[in-house]
């Protein structure tokens, strides 16, 4: 379980990067889900203990991450947002070596790494150094790392960014093999809604919302979403497309060939508090 | 201290690398290589011992440089070292396997230098032993210097030039290919800042090709505490800012 107390983070000039987040985190998968530059990233690695918060605290098992820093590092796992294997080492390689950081004996570190590689689909692959390896097999290497580790908080910062569609589903896949406390971020709306049980909404450095992926979209139930190219009234304007929210018995005054009817999503939520996913 | 960690690391990143990528191996024995070549051929043979000796303090120092691009490309864009800091590691952990690992890499280089140097009889088991001290103290320091480059960028463009320009800077200025009393004493003391300074002056004496200088111990024992104190600074393990 985590546990964030008033985490801020303020850069050099006032950059406020975290505001003042609460909130308690259970296990399953969790995911943080934003625009760039909403403070996802930063609020991963502080708690990752990488990043030393201007004020507030967090508690991971009950371990504070500023002053228990050396204990909360045993019982995390922090996969970087955009890390990238060292090309000339294997797969195999790089996981036990990752193991043995953690404090695995030689033994269970090769037991651990093999075990991981086979969940992952990487173990015919284990020996090839990983500069020949796919996009998504690259990443399933970082998750083969939090699997073999047995650790029970995993941080995941944007694991599937960058990839094509069919490696973010081999790495989803991958993903799903994780217990204990996941915590992912993500601006794919699919992947917060594929992967996560409890999904935080996140803005300016703030909580806007939490819930799972049906609580969240529960209030909206009735309402569809009406996209344009043409102005409509009272709607939003994101790039040259106007979206509007209407109750679906209203379905049909714009059921013609100009506009788009699409379903309530997790990325409407942020357009209708005006946030701008794409920016 | 994980033992573990730093054995594998220099295993893996520094015996897997010569089998896998031998060509770095050879680029950093390229300019020590061709340098004495030179010596060789200028000096009609006279300063081929000081350029036997300098070369491989040269190619060390070079070896422990190019750290500077690895750390800085570990840290910044593989993102390695994030992944490391949430481990049970410490900076000091992450910092001796890169240098074990650099002192595993230059092996092969070592043995053609012994081998050069056995065919000048230039080895007694006195400046053999010496020569393994200045040898890993070099890398110690020469890799500490790395980190503190490394730590010191916050974009990637600019490392590769800074790490040929230091290379030269450290490999060709100091008295690595000359006798050392061909500088001014002023000047030796200025390109003391180079570790390979030092190194290249101690080795000198004690291979008996120049006078020992007792004062480039201290300057080196001063050197190795210094730049692996503010490595441990520069590592940015933690960030605070």
């Amino acid at each position: 379980m985590i546990d964030i107390k008033g985490i801020s983070k303020i850069y050099n000039k006032n950059k406020v990067a975290v505001n003042n987040i609460n909130c308690r985190i259970e296990s399953g998968i969790s995911t943080i889900i934003g625009k760039n530059g909403a403070g996802k990233t930063t609020l991963l690695r502080i708690l990752s203990t990488q990043l030393k918060p201007s004020s507030g605290d967090a508690f991971i098992d009950n371990l504070s991450i500023i002053k228990d820093v050396e204990k909360v590092r045993k019982k995390i796992v922090s996969i970087p947002q955009e890390s990238s294997p060292i090309g000339i080492l294997t797969s195999y390689e790089q996981v036990f070596l990752y193991l043995t950081a953690r404090g695995f004996s030689f033994k269970s570190a090769k037991d651990e790494t093999l075990r991981a590689l086979k969940i992952v689909n990487l173990y015919n692959d284990r020996n090839r150094p990983t500069d020949e390896l796919s996009g998504g097999m690259k990443r399933k290497m970082f998750v083969a790392m939090a699997l073999a580790s047995n650790a029970e908080n995993i941080f995941l910062d944007e694991p599937t960014t960058g990839l094509d569609p069919l490696s973010r589903m081999e790495t989803w896949a991958a993903i799903k093999m994780l217990s204990g406390n996941v915590i992912l971020t993500t601006h794919y709306m699919e992947e917060a809604k594929e992967l996560s049980q409890r999904i935080y909404m996140m803005n300016d450095g703030s909580i806007i919302n939490s819930g799972s992926y049906n609580e969240l979209l529960y209030p909206y139930r009735n309402k569809i979403r009406i996209e344009s190219y043409s102005k409509l009234d009272n709607s939003y304007n994101i790039g040259n497309i106007y979206i509007k929210y209407i109750n679906s018995d209203e379905m049909g005054k714009y059921n013609d060939e100009y506009n788009v009817i699409k379903k309530i999503t997790i990325e409407d939520l942020f357009i209708m508090r005006g946030v701008d996913l794409e920016s | 201290m994980n033992l573990r960690f730093i054995g594998s690391m220099a295993w893996y990143y520094g015996i897997k690398t010569i089998i896998r990528g031998p060509s770095y191996l050879i680029a950093s024995l390229a300019t020590p290589l061709t340098l004495l070549f030179l010596v060789y051929i200028l000096s009609h043979g006279v300063l081929v011992k000081f350029a036997i000796v300098g070369g491989l303090i040269a190619f060390i120092g070079s070896v422990g440089l190019s750290g500077a691009g690895d750390a800085a490309f570990f840290r910044l864009q593989l993102r390695m070292q994030e992944l490391y800091v949430a481990t049970e590691i410490h900076a000091s952990d992450y910092m001796i396997a890169f240098t074990l690992s650099y002192l595993v890499f230059a092996i092969p280089g070592v043995v053609l230098y012994a081998y050069l140097g056995t065919i000048y009889h230039l080895f007694t088991l006195f400046n053999v032993l010496g020569m393994i001290f200045i040898m890993v103290f070099l890398v110690v320091t020469t890799t500490a210097i790395s980190f503190i480059i490394s730590g010191s960028i916050n974009h990637l463009r600019n490392i590769w030039g800074i790490t040929a320009i230091l290379t030269i800077i450290t490999s060709i200025l100091p008295p690595t290919f000359y006798p050392y009393y061909y500088v001014p004493n002023a000047f030796l003391y200025i390109i003391s800042l180079s570790p390979t300074t030092p190194a290249a002056v101690l080795a000198q004496g004690i291979f008996g090709l120049a006078p020992f200088q007792i004062n480039m111990v201290y300057i080196f024992i001063v050197e190795i505490i210094f730049y692996s104190l503010l490595a441990r600074f520069f590592v940015k393990w933690q960030e605070k800012r």
